[in-house]
């Protein structure tokens, strides 16, 4: 594969979007197993029950709100 | 991953091609990813439903962990819109 390909705008776009999409899918990937063995305790059920994907949600969520408070801590620290 | 070109289809087989290279990174990473899918309901479900591993699967072990891989695609999509909604604001 000629490297001078990799230049063409349109393929340089290409790969972005699909490492974007590969960063994307690990994150998800990552919070969905963490989050899973937080919240769900006993063994899975027909459905969610509403603490369950209550739990679900916010852990996700407060997982960014952590982010957020490393990220400004750190800078700090710098 | 292979980037090999096809063995059919165009008569310079050995040029780059865009299309086909664009076509079979994507097919490839779906895969990927299906598989790493796959090894994390193979896990989790296991945590979960074979808590006593026994001479043979019991149905109450086979039903969970059909519940189990249920409610772990549902648990994949409520992580999803909770990012997304908060990326939103």
């Amino acid at each position: 594969m000629d490297p001078s390909v990799m230049q063409n705008p349109e393929m340089a776009n290409f790969i972005n979007q699909e490492q974007q999409r590969a960063m994307i899918n690990e994150m998800v990937g990552k919070l969905t197993s963490a989050c899973w063995d937080k919240c769900i305790t006993s063994a899975p059920g027909s459905k969610f029950s509403s603490s369950e994907s209550a739990c679900l949600s916010n852990c996700a969520r407060r997982y960014l709100d952590m982010s957020m408070i490393i990220m400004k801590r750190f800078q700090n620290m710098q | 991953m292979d980037f090999s070109s096809p063995s059919s289809g165009s008569s310079s087989s050995s040029q780059f091609n865009p299309e086909t290279f664009k076509s079979q990174l994507q097919n490839q990473l779906a895969q990927a990813y299906a598989e790493e899918f796959l090894e994390t309901l193979r896990t989790k479900c296991f945590d979960k439903c074979i808590t006593k591993p026994g001479s043979s699967l019991s149905g109450g072990e086979s039903s969970c962990v059909s519940r189990c891989m249920d409610r772990y695609v549902e648990a994949t999509g409520i992580i999803s819109k909770a990012l997304f909604s908060a990326t939103q604001h």
